[in-house]
């Protein structure tokens, strides 16, 4: 599904990962977690494409093809998706119309028919209800006016219509209560599937007790510095990252 | 002083007194007009050592020789006709001379008195006079006097007391082709009577890319409690000049609302005053200035706060784009004891290429002490995390960006009932910023 190797990129001046290497397999779950500043959202930002990123070094390849070489817009219609961090507030674009007019571009690429009005609206309310966000939010704008918690269930709202096949979680347990991060979670579990792959980001293990992963790395001054089962994650609560660190060095 | 610039553009002046004499020396109103052509003589056209037109200079339009439009006949089939179809009573007027087979029918609406202004100079001069007066009894500007010097014709509307007309006034003025550079120096002027209300829609646009010149005035004045919903749509061909003024006087508990488009001519100008004269007035002005290709498009607002307890909400957007220069000046005054004054303005503008330009200026002058006054104004090129959260969803990088930019347009549209209007608007819209590979 995914393959990172020896991935190095930089912001500006400064070296964010420094060699980064991690295989996805197709319906696997990994969690990649980290100390602030390790470069765990810059990782999910370069897999979406995001502009201001230099790759120096390393490759990506997505189902056998070079993902760095695509455009975010490309890599979107490919099957890759990124619930952001901080989900933006966009006035004066509906929701609705966000969300057709992604489906659709996707259904495109893929040589499927659009999918009109009446159809697109029952695969909406369908999913809306595993959200379990209001219909009035529909007619919105993007992310406008959100709560913390509305916005990250709309990530997910937007993971469960546009059906990735590679979905990247940057920290979407970040800012939620415990109920919210509950729905969110029962949303990503819901459409967790054998040809799916989920990496999600995440600083804490708590999204770990509710989206269980199969694999769980933590990411050090830019590289994968250990790797292993969710116990991995149990150990780093209890412990902390220093000690990772120290055995890293 | 403004002596050396007079003595340069003495020849363009010159230009105006010959066509004044040629035209006007046997009209009923030539010695009102010889007076307000003398005022304008005295000033010339303003210059940029005027802070007031310190972004835009008027020199291209000083040099060419202007004469006033001729009367052109045209045929439209309805369904294209280029102004906003099925929106009210249509009044047209083509190269500043009203056209009565594009206009429609006016019956007798109660309440609504509708003169052409050329019927009554040419019938009753005596009663043509008033309408050179005006709301305020302000200085004019020199391009003011220019106006009362050479108008010709236009509408004078009055509403009496109570009279709630549900059609829009649609003023449209249409340049046409010209054998020589027309000009046109039309007049609107309302005077809405207390509870009334009315929509007007003036609409200024060209076939074709002619080189004209519009100077339009409007003297607008609200009695207590009346309602007027002002549209006024600049789409001129790209090689025009328009100038526009308008001044509006709201009496207690009046409400003037705005809608304001700057698309079109190559040099645009509009001055809008407003007069909150006494308690619980209320003005509401929205715009959109876009200035693209070469085209420069400047628009002072100014609002004053004259009594107690008056209010205003003001919103402008700028969309500069090519080589376009957009110019927002917008300027709130409260006056002595005008307490209790609430005041908004903001600006937010931008730019869509490197070589546009836009000058955003908002002005606050408060002598008064207990009000509430804010305003805001900023610039700034397409949001290019919204543009990547856009295109991380599957939108092509075009229609990210045509999404991004008619949603800031988009705010120009907010609370526009009338649904011909919106459709009109929405149409100019997707036509200047274009409209989207998806179906929505």
């Amino acid at each position: 599904m995914l393959r990172i190797d020896n991935l190095h990129v930089r912001a500006g001046e400064r070296q964010i990962l420094n060699g980064l290497s991690l295989e996805v397999g197709a319906g696997e779950v990994h969690a990649i977690m980290g100390p602030n500043g390790s470069g765990k959202s810059t990782l999910a930002q370069v897999l979406a494409g995001r502009e201001g990123y230099e790759v120096t070094a390393g490759t990506v390849t997505y189902r056998g093809r070079d993902l760095l070489a695509l455009s975010p817009e490309e890599r979107a219609r490919e099957g890759v998706f990124l619930a952001f961090q901080y989900p933006v507030e966009i006035p004066g674009v509906n929701n609705v119309y966000l969300l057709k007019a992604g489906l659709n571009a996707i259904r495109k690429h893929r040589g499927e028919p659009e999918l009109d009005a009446f159809e697109f609206l029952t695969l909406v309310r369908e999913k809306m209800k595993l959200m379990q966000m209001d219909e009035s939010f529909l007619n919105r704008g993007v992310n406008e006016g959100f709560s913390g918690g509305e916005k990250k269930r709309n990530e997910i709202l937007q993971m469960a219509v546009l059906e990735p096949t590679l979905a990247l979680l940057d920290e979407t347990d970040s800012g939620l209560d415990i109920d919210a991060l509950r729905i969110v979670a029962n949303g990503v579990n819901s459409l967790r599937r054998p040809d799916r792959s989920i990496v999600m980001v995440t600083h804490y293990q708590r999204l770990l007790d509710y989206i269980e992963p199969d694999y769980v790395h933590v990411l050090s001054g830019g590289r994968i510095v250990k790797s292993g089962d969710k116990s991995l994650a149990l150990e780093l609560e209890k412990r902390g990252y220093d000690w990772i660190k120290q055995e890293a060095a | 002083m403004s002596s050396a610039s007079a003595t340069q553009s003495r020849p363009a002046l010159e230009h105006y007194r010959t066509v004044f004499e040629r035209r006007f020396a046997a009209d009923p109103l030539v010695s009102e007009r010889r007076a307000a052509l003398t005022a304008f003589l005295e000033q010339g056209f303003p210059t940029p050592r005027d802070e007031r037109w310190k972004y835009t200079n008027l020199r291209r339009l000083e040099t060419r020789a202007f004469v006033p439009g001729e009367a052109a006949p045209i045929a439209f089939d309805p369904q294209h006709a280029p102004w906003i179809a099925q929106a009210g009573l249509r009044f047209v007027f083509v190269n500043g001379h009203f056209a009565p087979a594009l206009s429609s029918a006016q019956a007798q609406l109660p309440g609504v008195t509708l003169v052409r202004l050329a019927d009554r100079i040419k019938h009753e001069p005596a009663a043509a006079c008033d309408y050179l007066s005006r709301a305020s009894q302000q200085p004019l500007s020199s391009l003011e006097q220019l106006n009362a010097a050479f108008f010709e014709d236009g509408l004078f509307v009055q509403l009496a007391p109570g009279t709630q007309l549900d059609q829009p006034i649609h003023v449209v003025h249409l340049w046409t082709d010209q054998a020589q550079l027309g000009m046109s120096h039309p007049r609107l002027i309302v005077r809405a009577g207390a509870d009334s209300r009315v929509t007007l829609i003036e609409q200024f646009i060209s076939t074709g890319a002619v080189e004209s010149f519009t100077n339009a005035v409007a003297d607008l004045a609200l009695e207590r409690g009346a309602v007027i919903d002002h549209y006024r749509l600049q789409e001129e061909s790209t090689k025009a000049f328009h100038i526009g003024h308008a001044r509006v006087a709201a009496s207690e508990q009046a409400r003037y609302a705005l809608h304001d488009l700057a698309l079109g001519a190559s040099l645009g100008r509009l001055d809008l005053t407003v007069y909150l004269k006494e308690p619980r007035a209320h003005a509401e002005l929205r715009g959109l200035i876009a200035p693209t290709g070469s085209q420069h498009l400047d628009t002072h607002t100014r609002i004053e706060h004259i009594a107690p307890h008056t209010t205003s909400s003001e919103e402008y957007r700028g969309i500069a784009d090519g080589r376009g220069r957009g110019v927002f000046n917008g300027k709130v005054l409260v006056h002595p004891g005008a307490q209790k004054t609430d005041a908004y303005q903001a600006t937010r503008n931008l730019l869509l290429s490197r070589t546009a330009e836009f000058d955003a200026k908002p002005e606050l002058e408060i002598y008064a002490n207990d009000v509430k006054c804010s305003h805001g104004a900023t610039t700034g090129q397409l949001d290019a995390t919204a543009l990547f959260y856009l295109r991380s969803r599957g939108i092509s990088e075009t229609d990210a960006r045509v999404l991004l930019i008619r949603a800031f347009a988009q705010s120009v549209l907010a609370s526009v009932g009338n649904a011909a209007v919106r459709e009109h608007l929405d149409g100019l819209l997707a036509h200047r910023f274009g409209s989207l590979e998806v179906s929505p």
